[in-house]
């Protein structure tokens, strides 16, 4: 049995066929080839399988892929335009925010929703709020660096 | 300067902040399906009956592996001995084992027919400590020990022909019993360190398909292709250039990824199949595949009153879980230094690798040596408190200095140790506040540790390197060194680029495929900057002598006025008289076209007698130092780490950058395990094993005062003087912290890793009901 769903994702709308026990993660990477988000640890708590709908953070692990009906999904593949890079995504550069890389999309994605809903968040608020993202390689000091970059420098979100 | 020694970036930075990064789950080819394993349930059981032909109908399966498809080949693997089946054969020995495989269309597919495979067990006793199994009377793993074995001979251990011990190694020097008789005072404890997660992020997968010629194609996350190409090989009785392994980015190893994990299973399979299987590890799944050997290490001083370490006797047992892996060798390794960075002159130093009923194990960071770092540092402060001495002080005192002669028979060199200990401590303020005493406890209490370590590397190991330089000026490494999180294909580059006066932006380094890039060892033991760098550097010095004697023609200058810079080959001092590397190109093949190649075959020599334990054990050794301080709540028992500061001493720092920031994942893992990380088993039933229960540190678990220094003390046979730091940090974070909470708690004593408040509120109660 499917389930048609209609949403956008990465600002693209589009009509797709899903599984009732689909997860958002497996629609992304399975029927869309948006392999940018990845599993690690399938229950929803290492953070490196976030994505934004409608600008919160969602482990797209546990969520079902028939509840993004009608709503926006941005992935880490959405976020670049063309060669122009994100902020968030620069600042990770420039702060040499990552290491074996497997958590930075997720990690880059909360990074991109704390600063959507707190443009200059403090160090404690940053590390409470980036709690739920795991780096096993250790690279903590350097993202909160990189938050600290770009403290101040988000503009608020369109207004909708 | 083309930028050694310096902070280049990363280049794989850009595909990792786009999300474009390969890692092998992302791998998909065409007709692509997908396994799921049945494990066991039982720690050990005889197999009375495996059927699996329900599982085999059901529609959407393309192949069921059994013990029954085992027939007629190896079926058994191991880096050091094949006792590992690639599925169970008579019998299960963890909870966990995989006893068959499905692949099918689906994953749901394949998870469904696993419920359909049945499996009849006949129950055997188990033992799951390693101490109880070392134990006459402990039942068995094994009723006869494997006979194949695939390892140097100057490994160090001794295999060991009966019971559950399988390997033992053993090394000394002097006489412990007449330095104990020499000693003023005599301190003998037992330390424990627990079973640890990984907890890489990106789980074991593997993908393999045969080609109609009979070629296997494997790519897998693994950190070490060259031995996955060459235990494949001998499984399935093919030339190794008939085995093709294609390692795409790594995410997070830490030492679970090397050796075969999934790669045997997923090849059977595949051949089954007729079709490319991929196989993808669950979390649940991975605490399954490998953790780190817990250990229970026995150690006793003696000193002199004046703080002078007289003699020390050690004996560390290994748990090694049901397979064998590179558990002999974590176990020798953790031996060999169990004395200690310090000067000892009578040691007798004995540590066992032993099988329990428990998953494999597998090289964890520090391999085997934190486990006694934790024993020996934690007892050093117990004899600086009882004897009246400052820790640092009596650190000072008692370290090794360069050109002394190791316990193994090593001359040590690039010995920054003493250096790194300063610093560490001075980082932190080291000016230890008055110890309370126990009823004074209350609130919040503060304290402040030291620790130092000792470490070697993989040594005899092998690693070559072959540089292609293009008549652009551009050159190609050819590595089968593993970007795993380390930043290895910069610091490569970096190297390249140094050697042959180019930008490091115009050398690219290639992902490993055995079929085109040279044998490496591993990317492993922080051995790829010393010996894949020094190969590297050495394939580039012979391209840089074709282009200087090309240009000492060209520019009629002897060959040692001549230097590269950015490009081209100039004769110093007149920079005007040079020549592009395009031209060099022309003036050999007469147009722009062609390669200039270099390869080299780089070994580090040496290795351990096992009868005697001593021998060359190390190309170079790493040493570092920890000074923490925590904050100890006596109502919650609850341990905040306030500052923790590591210095390594890094020979020379290729990329400065990337050495902080492996050392930061030392100090952030290592504290993990220090306070909270632990894999809880109930006689065999693995109790934790998702990160709902077992969480790795988080954001909110790291310090403040959170900092790495780099000591340089050049080793002579690394390239620029590079020794490697991946690892270098982690051993003294635990005993650091340990001391710390001694400190601040009076002098309370942990013995038993990890430092959970309920053990710490139990010790402080249990220190002021003595006191009263």
């Amino acid at each position: 049995m499917k389930i048609e769903i209609r949403t956008a994702i990465n600002g693209r709308e589009l009509e797709a066929s899903v599984k009732p026990n689909q997860t958002l993660l497996e629609f992304l990477r399975d029927d869309l080839h948006l392999r940018g988000s990845v599993e690690g640890c399938g229950v929803g708590v290492c953070g490196s399988c976030t994505v934004l709908i409608e600008g919160r953070p969602v482990s797209s692990c546990l969520m079902l892929a028939t509840n993004i009906e009608g709503k926006q999904v941005t992935t880490i593949e959405g976020l670049a335009v063309g060669d122009q890079l994100d902020p968030v995504q620069q600042a990770f550069l420039d702060n040499q925010a990552f290491q074996c890389g497997y958590c930075t999309p997720g990690m880059i994605m909360t990074t991109k929703a704390l600063l959507n809903s707190n443009p200059r968040p403090t160090e404690d608020e940053a590390r409470d709020y980036l709690s739920g993202n795991i780096c096993r390689c250790g690279t903590y000091a350097e993202v909160l660096a990189a938050v600290k970059s770009l403290s101040g420098k988000t503009p608020p979100p369109p207004r909708s | 300067m083309t930028g050694l020694g310096v902070n280049v970036s990363r280049v794989d930075g850009p595909a990792k902040i786009r999300g474009w990064a390969q890692y092998t789950a992302d791998v998909e080819l065409p007709g692509m399906v997908y396994a799921k394993v049945l494990r066991s349930t039982y720690p050990h059981a005889k197999l009375v009956r495996v059927d699996a032909s329900r599982a085999e109908k059901l529609t959407g399966v393309v192949a069921v592996l059994t013990r029954d498809d085992l027939k007629g080949m190896n079926a058994y693997f191991g880096p050091v001995v094949k006792d590992q089946p690639v599925v169970a054969i008579d019998r299960v020995r963890y909870v966990g084992e995989v006893i068959a495989a499905v692949a099918a269309e689906g994953r749901d597919i394949a998870e469904e027919a696993l419920d359909l495979i049945d499996v009849e067990y006949e129950a055997l006793p188990a033992v799951f400590d390693p101490v109880e199994a070392m134990k006459p009377e402990a039942p068995a793993l094994y009723t006869e020990r494997v006979k194949a074995q695939s390892f140097p001979a100057k490994s160090g251990f001794r295999l060991e022909s009966t019971g559950n011990v399988l390997s033992t190694y053993h090394v000394e020097e002097g006489d412990v019993a007449v330095g104990f008789r020499e000693s003023d005072e005599i301190f003998e404890d037992v330390y424990t360190s627990q079973k640890i997660q990984h907890g890489h992020i990106e789980p074991h997968a593997a993908v393999a398909y045969w080609e109609p010629s009979g070629k296997l194609v494997i790519y897998t996350s693994t950190q070490t292709p060259s031995s996955i190409r060459a235990q494949l090989a001998e499984l399935f009785e093919l030339p190794q250039s008939k085995v093709r392994v294609v390692v795409p980015f790594v995410g997070g190893g830490y030492g679970a990824k090397t050796h075969p994990r999934l790669e045997p299973l997923v090849s059977v399979l595949a051949r089954k199949a007729h079709r490319p299987v991929q196989w993808a590890l669950t979390r649940e799944e991975v605490f399954l595949t490998a953790h780190c050997q817990a250990a229970v290490v026995k150690l006793k001083t003696g000193v002199k009153r004046d703080g002078t370490i007289v003699a020390r006797q050690v004996e560390a047992i290994y748990d090694a879980g049901a397979y064998a892996l590179t558990s002999t060798n974590t176990a020798r390794n953790g031996g060999e230094v169990a004395g200690g960075p310090y000067r000892i002159g009578h040691q007798h130093l004995t540590s066992y690798c032993v099988y329990t009923n428990t998953p494999p194990t597998g090289p964890y960071r520090g391999f085997g040596v934190p486990q006694v770092c934790w024993a020996y540092e934690s007892q050093m402060d117990d004899i600086a408190r009882r004897l009246g001495i400052d820790p640092l002080e009596l650190r000072l005192k008692n370290l090794v200095h360069e050109g002394d002669v190791f316990v193994t028979g090593d001359k040590l060199v690039s010995v920054g140790i003493s250096e790194c200990v300063k610093r560490a401590a001075e980082a932190v303020g080291w000016e230890r506040d008055k110890e309370q005493g126990f009823r004074e406890l209350s609130g919040k209490v503060r304290g402040k540790g030291l620790a130092v370590m000792i470490k070697t590397t993989m040594t005899p190991s092998n690693s070559s390197a072959l540089v292609r330089l293009n008549a652009d000026g551009s050159a190609v490494l050819l590595t089968s060194s593993v970007e795993i999180g380390q930043g290895t294909q910069t610091s490569l580059a970096q190297i390249v680029a140094e050697e042959l006066g180019i930008a490091v932006e115009r050398v690219s380094v290639t992902f490993p495929d055995t079929d085109v890039t040279p044998f490496d060892q591993s990317t492993s033991s922080s051995r790829t900057i010393f010996t894949m760098g020094g190969a590297a550097r050495q394939a580039a010095h012979q391209i840089r002598q074709q282009l200087l004697e090309i240009g000492s023609r060209v520019l009629e200058a002897d060959v040692e006025d001549l230097e590269l810079v950015d490009g081209f080959l100039e004769v110093k001092g007149v920079p005007e008289k040079r020549r592009s590397i395009t031209q060099l190109f022309q003036a050999r093949f007469g147009a722009a076209v062609g390669n200039m190649v270099g390869s080299y075959d780089n070994q580090t020599t040496g290795g351990l007698d096992p009868r005697t334990g001593k021998g060359k054990g190390s190309a170079f050794f790493f040493l570092s130092a920890c000074a923490a301080e925590v904050e100890v709540d006596t109502e919650t028992g609850k341990v905040a780490v306030q500052q923790v500061v590591s210095a390594v001493d890094a020979g020379k720092a290729v990329n400065p950058r990337q050495c902080h920031l492996q050392n930061e994942g030392s100090m952030i893992m290592s504290l993990g395990s220090a306070l909270f990380e632990e894999m809880v088993f109930d006689n065999g039933q693995p109790i934790n094993s998702t990160f709902l229960e077992y969480m790795p540190p988080s954001m909110e678990d790291h310090p403040k005062v959170f900092r790495s220094l780099l000591v340089e003390t050049p080793h002579p046979e690394g390239p620029y003087g590079a020794k490697g730091v991946g690892e270098a940090g982690l051993g003294p974070v635990e005993p650091a912290i340990g001391n710390a909470v001694a400190n601040a708690l009076g002098g309370i004593r942990f013995r038993d890793l990890p430092l959970r408040p309920d053990r710490v509120l139990t010790a402080i109660g249990s220190a002021r009901g003595k006191e009263k």
